[in-house]
């Protein structure tokens, strides 16, 4: 087991270390090469500032600023005579192209043919259509055989298997 | 061209009063910079050495030291504000090596204690004391590594001879009865650990 003094002698030991730590010199030419990274840092920030655009206050020419009466009222003249040259370019360059665009014509309306309603109200969107049935062959009275007579001679179908178009009413039983 | 005289930018011209405010703005960052030159050449030293003390590599202490000074430039405006310059500089670089520590987590830290212990002074001493030393200054190292963050803090910066309790207080942002606090603290915590170093397996 080790005795206080131990302890406390290795912990100033300790603290020694890091006081070597702490007393380590700096390299050589530390300074010189932190003044020239914030030289350069500097230089770039004020070339960023300098790209910037900056608020400048401007104000009129002095020939404009002249100290007589005269001279006041006629620089006064002249600045009105400016701005009322800019006014009139402004306004008629803005006339100029009113007056050419051509203004919106109303949209031309197409009007649809009217549905024309099914007969039964309802509307025939899902109508199919279906074909027109052909009328049927009619056949004369005189063509139905009578019963008790001869039945006619047999006709080209009967020969090849056809049925014939129409056929006595016991025939069917 | 004077300074009290117009500039002209075509028919248009720049009052006095926008010239001298310029010159003035130039003549204010011309003391700026005089008084940033004076700051790094009274205590980039300091800060190296403070750098240096947690990041344990010239490169990355240089690297920090200038990162610092450059976040002053930044601020440069702020430095009339400032009470102490050397106590300001000291928590702007701590701050600054601690967030590199901390992103450099995963790097091991055992090759730096070795190589450390290598560096430090040990002038007059043969070699086979130069080997006992730089084995007791790794172990050292070791047992601090170990500490509790906040206790270990305390006990490096303690280490500073220039860095009275009031001070490192201001540096880390804590009140000074917390400094003595911690520092008792770390100071039994490394007596425990370089006693279970000490103490054969």
């Amino acid at each position: 087991m080790t005795s206080h003094s131990d302890n406390s002698s290795e912990i100033s030991q300790a603290e020694e270390t890091l006081r070597l730590i702490a007393r380590l010199p700096a390299p050589a030419g530390l300074e010189s090469r932190i003044h020239a990274a914030l030289h350069a840092a500097s230089q770039s920030h004020s070339n960023a500032a300098f790209r910037e655009p900056h608020g400048r206050v401007v104000a009129w020419p002095s020939a404009l600023r002249s100290q007589s009466s005269w001279a006041r009222s006629h620089g006064e003249w002249m600045r009105s005579a400016a701005a009322a040259a800019i006014v009139f370019v402004v306004a008629g360059g803005g006339w100029g192209v009113y007056t050419r665009v051509e203004r919106n014509l109303p949209g031309k309306v197409i009007v649809m043919p009217a549905r024309i309603a099914a007969p039964s109200g309802f509307s025939g969107a899902s109508a199919v259509r279906t074909p027109q049935t052909l009328a049927g062959p009619t056949v004369s009275q005189s063509a139905i055989p009578k019963p008790g007579k001869k039945s006619p001679p047999r006709t080209a179908s009967a020969q090849t298997g056809a049925l014939p178009a129409t056929l006595p009413p016991d025939s069917a039983k | 061209m004077s300074t009290g005289q117009a500039i002209y930018t075509g028919w248009m011209e720049i009052p006095n009063s926008a010239v001298n405010e310029e010159v003035q703005r130039r003549a204010e960052d011309h003391a700026l910079a005089a008084q940033l030159a004076a700051l790094v050449d009274q205590y980039s030293s300091a800060l190296y050495r403070v750098a240096f003390s947690v990041l344990r590599n010239p490169s990355d202490a240089e690297d920090a030291v200038q990162e610092a000074f450059l976040r002053v430039l930044r601020h440069r405006d702020t430095l009339g504000e400032v009470r102490d310059h050397r106590v300001w500089l000291i928590r702007i670089v701590w701050n600054i090596v601690l967030d590199r520590k901390r992103r450099a987590k995963t790097r091991p830290e055992t090759d730096d204690v070795a190589d450390l212990a290598r560096v430090l002074p040990s002038s007059g001493l043969s070699a086979e004391e130069l080997a006992a030393a730089a084995q007791h200054h790794a172990r050292v190292l070791a047992c601090v590594e170990q500490l509790p963050e906040k206790e270990r803090q305390v006990l490096t910066l303690s280490a500073f001879d220039e860095l009275s309790s009031v001070e490192i207080a201001a540096v880390l942002g804590i009140t000074e009865s917390s400094v003595r606090s911690r520092l008792f603290r770390a100071r039994n915590l490394m007596a425990g650990l370089l006693d279970h170093t000490r103490t054969p397996k």
